[in-house]
């Protein structure tokens, strides 16, 4: 199987592309093409969590036995679909086949089946030895080879810009990094967010400002060479130092003074060690302005220590934040039973906002179990990411986009923060 | 805030709201009189909350009829703050409160006691100290809270020194993860049996668990280092154990891995070149005889790769099983929904202690999910396999259905040889 992107194709142009094999495949056999069919997968249409490399690869092998017991050829095409040529093989082992790999995308609309429309969008079967499908086959063949010659373009940009992006993080490399984050100052690097609550025609009032550290800026500064996400749990080992900074930085705030909530990431660890008691002696009884978010990789990694954690800091007056869930994820768990204050869930690609109406029913009641009081949508970086959550019953935003909408509102009055706030 | 229902989820300490309630006080003071009973005097065994809620009980009807206030500290103490027209009333619970601890020391030993049963204050002329000593309770338990957790941060992390080595660092990991490349792990592959236990206590093998021990793996090579001291770099290294349990599983020369098998896997490694090649290598009627077992943080991280994982290898015949649970994430997590096979749940004392609540609820659980569904871990002793059973649960794992392995291992050889002596 070729790999995806893979050198070779890339700096031959069209000779060695599997379009092109493809195409004079299709050449070669046109003159016989009795026994012959095809079906094309239209993977390039999944939503983009699920067109990475490794899935796609896994379901390229899906075809394997099909591949090797039959006189059949797959072909990995560059925009992410496959093809499938076969030549009198019988039709229940592909479709069995075919299904299967339906079966791993199962959590993408495309592979949504529907009674009521005739056409399936993820996947299209042509008979070759009938003229017309052979011309419309070859026809979308065609159009596809052209459009692999500027991804290739495209890629070569993108494989340059991951270059930059320099070599993982790693435990050879952590201890440096690490080091050196310990004895940096990172003020200037902290940056805020609004969250904002929406009604309806009325702008929006403040619910708090999330401040967050600049990854961008402590990379530049601190590892240029390195790609400090290529590990979760190492970068996560990073975060327990960065809690630490920021939390230097802010005991010297005067908390009496700060009017607007603000919000902090920490690490359940974090708040259980002395650096977060001298912040909380720095807060100085102003316990309502302060919200703590966990993440809930952290959270279920160790639940006694969340439990500890969360009951300690609103016995005390903080606010507690579940975050660094999506909207799929409401669906695999009670995120009520954490009891915390708001639970935060990101808007991310694999959204288009005009998901059928049965998912979006089924996603409205998981909102709604969960307490859409206590939602929030991060990440929203446009109009229709709100509208998206105001159809859920969300009010409370955050992200891109309400920044912008932050900046307008800004430029005549200040969002209102929250009475109690105050 | 305002817009917020949350009185439900975040309840303020009593002692917080005592304090605003006297700060507030100040302007109602004539008219009010206030009485603490302390509670905190008794004998642990009378202090019991089932105890100090019967006392608070007695002034349900002065509260909703809005005669007075009533706080309970975190020490059992309990505060009622009450108008004064009320004295008489008032007397006479705090009287029928006395009556119900009329055994201890508190109010049997009244005379030799150096604190009474009651304090009574009349908030017009002594609100000061009042409000002294409600400001005193309140610093208290915060520097309570501080106490605890600095005393829990310094121990906890002194103990875990002392007790399992140095911390471990990314230097280290980094050293361990380039031995572990060359190493013979094989000798450190322990294997733990999950059984059905009968009434007799007789187990039959089901399945094993592989693993690699970390305890030894440790002694091996870095004794003195704490490799699970850091929650992250720990989760690292089982990234690399992964590879090197799988390689091992391929070369079946190298560990014995007969009948049907679980082992713990990061689902990154689901999706890598090397379960692919392990896949590859094993039997295809193999498959159908493992388990694979994962972490809810791993799932959770990312839940897309999850799903499309488990529908992978679900699909070439390997069975899920998710570890670690507790009764808590039980109820809280789909398992149905995520697709899992298994489920792992701990075994904790606590479980008995949860009462007939916990016990018809997990009952409940496992019946509608099927009992064939759940294992029970980390068996210490009888006690979880008796509880595990009363709940409907069959399989269990832990170092005493070891010790039932070893009994029955015994009891048969000695069955074995009694025949061979009786034929002789």
């Amino acid at each position: 199987m070729a790999e995806w992107g893979s050198a070779a194709a890339r700096n031959d142009g069209l000779e060695n592309t599997e379009e092109s094999l493809l195409l004079d495949r299709l050449n070669r056999i046109e003159g016989n093409a009795s026994g012959y069919f095809a079906v094309h997968l239209n993977l390039s249409k999944l939503r983009s969590n699920h067109k990475q490399g490794h899935f796609l690869e896994i379901a390229a092998r899906t075809f394997d036995i099909l591949v090797d017991s039959n006189d059949a050829t797959l072909f990995t095409l560059t925009n992410k679909d496959m093809a499938l040529i076969c030549r009198n093989v019988d039709v229940d082992d592909v479709d069995g086949t075919v299904e299967k790999v339906r079966g791993l995308f199962s959590e993408d609309p495309l592979t949504d089946v529907s009674e009521n429309v005739f056409d399936d969008p993820f996947s299209t079967w042509y008979d070759l030895s009938n003229p017309e499908d052979f011309a419309a086959f070859f026809a979308v063949i065609t159009d596809l080879a052209v459009e692999a010659e500027q991804i290739h373009i495209a890629e070569a940009a993108q494989q340059d810009k991951e270059q930059q992006m320099g070599e993982p993080l790693a435990p050879s490399n952590l201890t440096e990094i690490n080091k050196t984050l310990q004895g940096m100052r990172v003020a200037d690097m902290i940056k805020r967010q609004a969250c904002l609550q929406v009604q309806s025609g009325s702008g929006g009032d403040l619910v708090f400002f999330e401040l967050f550290l600049s990854m961008a800026d402590i990379k530049e500064r601190v590892a240029p060479d390195i790609n400090l996400f290529a590990s979760p749990w190492l970068f996560q080992y990073l975060t327990e130092t960065l809690d630490r900074r920021v939390l230097a930085v802010l005991v010297e705030e005067d908390f009496n003074e700060i009017n607007d909530p603000l919000s902090i990431n920490l690490n359940i660890s974090t708040v259980l060690s002395r650096d977060f008691q001298n912040f909380h002696r720095a807060v100085d009884g102003n316990m309502s302005k302060i919200i703590i978010e966990f993440q809930i990789i952290d959270i279920f990694a160790d639940m006694k220590s969340y439990t500890y954690a969360r009951d300690s800091l609103q016995q005390r007056g903080y606010r507690v934040v579940v975050d660094g869930l999506n909207p799929l994820s409401l669906q695999y768990f009670e995120p009520a039973d954490l009891r915390s204050d708001f639970i935060k869930i990101s808007w991310g690609p694999e959204f288009t906002g005009d998901e059928e109406e049965s998912r979006m029913e089924e996603m409205r009641e998981v909102i709604a179990k969960a307490g859409r009081d206590s939602m929030i949508l991060a990440r929203v970086d446009s109009e229709k990411a709100v509208k998206w959550g105001l159809s859920l019953g969300i009010s409370r935003f955050q992200g891109f986009f309400i920044d912008k909408l932050v900046q307008v509102i800004g430029g005549g009055r200040k969002p209102r923060a929250n009475r109690e706030a105050n | 805030m305002a817009d917020q229902p949350e009185g439900k989820k975040r309840l303020p300490s009593q002692e917080n709201l005592l304090l605003d309630y006297a700060r507030r006080l100040e302007k109602h003071k004539d008219g009010r009189k206030i009485v603490i009973l302390h509670l905190s005097a008794l004998r642990p065994f009378n202090r019991r909350d089932q105890h100090i809620r019967a006392a608070a009980s007695n002034f349900d009807a002065l509260v909703s009829d809005m005669t007075g206030q009533l706080f309970t500290m975190l020490n059992a103490d309990i505060f009622f703050i009450f108008k004064s027209e009320a004295l008489a009333e008032v007397e006479t619970i705090v009287q029928k409160i006395k009556y119900l601890f009329d055994d201890d020391p508190l109010v049997a030993e009244e005379d030799k006691q150096t604190q009474s049963f009651a304090s009574w204050y009349d908030a017009a002329t002594e609100y000061d100290s009042f409000l002294q000593l409600v400001q005193g309770m309140a610093q208290s338990e915060q520097d309570r809270q501080t106490a605890v957790r600095a005393r829990m941060d310094s121990r906890a992390a002194l103990k875990a020194k002392q007790k399992q080595g140095e911390p471990m660092t990314p230097d280290v990991l980094a050293r361990v993860e380039t031995a572990l490349v060359r190493a013979d792990l094989s000798n450190l592959v322990r294997r733990q049996f999950v059984c059905n236990v009968d009434s007799k206590m007789v187990p039959t093998q089901s399945f094993s668990e592989l693993f690699i021990s970390i305890a030894d793996l440790r002694e091996t090579l870095l004794p003195g280092v704490n490799l699970t001291a850091n929650r992250w770099l720990f989760q690292h290294l089982t990234e690399t154990l992964d590879r090197r349990m799988l390689s091992m599983l391929t070369k079946t020369d190298s560990i014995s891995i007969s009948g049907e098998i679980s082992f713990n896997v990061n689902l990154a490694t689901l999706l890598s070149k090397e379960f692919q090649s392990f896949d590859d290598n094993i039997a295809a009627s193999r498959r159908g005889q493992m388990i694979i077992e994962l972490q809810k943080e791993d799932i959770f991280s990312n839940l897309s790769s999850y799903v499309f994982a488990r529908e992978f290898v679900q699909d070439k015949g390997y069975r899920v099983c998710i570890d670690g649970m507790t009764l808590e994430t039980l109820t809280m997590i789909h398992r149905e929904r995520l697709g899992i096979d298994l489920t792992k749940l701990v075994w904790d004392p606590e479980l008995v202690d949860g009462g007939e609540e916990v016990h018809s609820l997990l009952k409940r659980v496992v019946e509608e999910e099927g009992s064939e569904k759940f294992i029970m871990i980390r068996c210490d002793n009888r006690e979880a396999i008796d509880f595990g059973k009363s709940v409907g649960i069959n399989l269990f794992q832990g170092r005493f259905v070891e010790s039932l392995i070893a009994e029955d291992g015994r009891r048969r050889e000695m069955l074995r040889l009694k025949r061979r002596i009786e034929r002789n």
